[in-house]
């Protein structure tokens, strides 16, 4: 979707006309499941997160500046979404639920059996520390290796200064290099 | 870690977020320094497996669009159904006291609606003791 479509289809909501809000919430699901996923861990409590991000999104688009882009503004959201429902006693990151949806890419280029077998378990490794280190560099993380985004978009959602990114990825990073370090991985 | 190369320029660096020529001054740094090289290996191989990872996502259940839809569009239908129940209800009240009908008529009449409005409160009240003394109420299902 360009951003003109985009910045057309927020002024009809913000008009309060929710039929043009269809398109952005298809557009935006699957990026924002990745995220809610990637940061409570199981599917039920990521698509419970992402209903209401979406329906808060929607009820306080009237305050949406239509200069900015939309993208972070709803992973904003739902980061914070998130992140409450964290803090409640309604959903933790559980690591046995996301166990189970770990697979590997289509496209992966290793094919033999022993070695593809070799990354499942180095991966299943890998969300066994990502729950040791915390909600704050788990967040960043996903954010940049599962999202992909840029520092500036990470920035943006997480509402830090640009130059902070950098600094928060690295501790995010040797947290996670110690939490791979007590489990007994030897990385890479 | 070498005193030119920061740990955030180093996390710059490994991400693509540098320019061309820090991006020289780096990796001259990192050809000099066993000590970056081994970190910047570290981190690269985290990374790589990181972004090899795919969670499954819960198949093709459906679009969200709908559940967020549903919930958008109760307010206007709350809206509509109080605002028709009100005028209903006014048109009642006015056609009760107006109409030319026997007295028995209207009392029949009054026992059956305030016979519903008791049962829908008591059934309202009884739900709300269940709900306060449930010991489950906040465990998800």
């Amino acid at each position: 979707m360009g951003p003109e479509v985009e910045r057309e289809l927020i002024r009809k909501c913000k008009a309060g006309d929710s039929r043009f809000y269809e398109p952005l919430v298809r557009a935006y699901e699957q990026p924002g499941l990745r995220l809610a996923l990637g940061m409570l861990g199981n599917l039920e409590d990521a698509k419970d997160a992402l209903q209401h991000s979406f329906i808060k999104t929607f009820e306080t688009m009237a305050r949406f500046d239509l200069s900015r882009p939309f993208g972070p503004w709803f992973f904003q959201i739902l980061r914070n979404q998130c992140r409450d429902q964290l803090r409640s006693r309604k959903a933790r990151f559980r690591l046995e639920a996301l166990d189970e949806r770990l697979e590997l890419r289509p496209a992966d280029p290793e094919t033999g059996p022993v070695r593809i077998r070799e990354r499942a378990k180095a991966r299943e490794i890998l969300w066994e520390a990502l729950e040791k280190i915390g909600d704050e560099h788990r967040e960043i993380l996903i954010l940049k290796e599962l999202q992909g985004f840029r520092y500036g978009e990470i920035a943006a959602i997480l509402e830090i200064p640009e130059g902070t990114v950098a600094s928060r990825l690295y501790h995010a990073r040797r947290a996670l290099k110690e939490a791979l370090e007590e489990i007994g991985a030897v990385y890479p | 870690m070498s005193e030119r190369v920061t740990h955030e320029e180093l996390m710059r660096y490994l991400d693509n977020e540098v320019g061309p020529e820090e991006r020289s001054r780096i990796e001259t740094s990192v050809e000099t320094s066993t000590e970056l090289r081994r970190e910047l290996a570290v981190y690269r191989a985290m990374k790589d497996d990181l972004r090899t990872m795919q969670l499954h996502e819960g198949g093709d259940n459906g679009s969200i669009w709908y559940a967020v839809n549903r919930h958008l569009a109760r307010p206007l239908g709350w809206v509509l159904f109080v605002v028709g129940a009100l005028v209903w209800a006014a048109y009642g009240v006015y056609v009760y006291f107006t109409s030319p009908s026997f007295l028995w008529q209207k009392l029949a009449t009054g026992a059956v609606g305030v016979g519903i409005l008791v049962l829908l409160a008591s059934v309202i009240w009884e739900r709300y003791r269940v709900w306060l003394t449930d010991p489950y109420r906040d465990i998800q299902k």
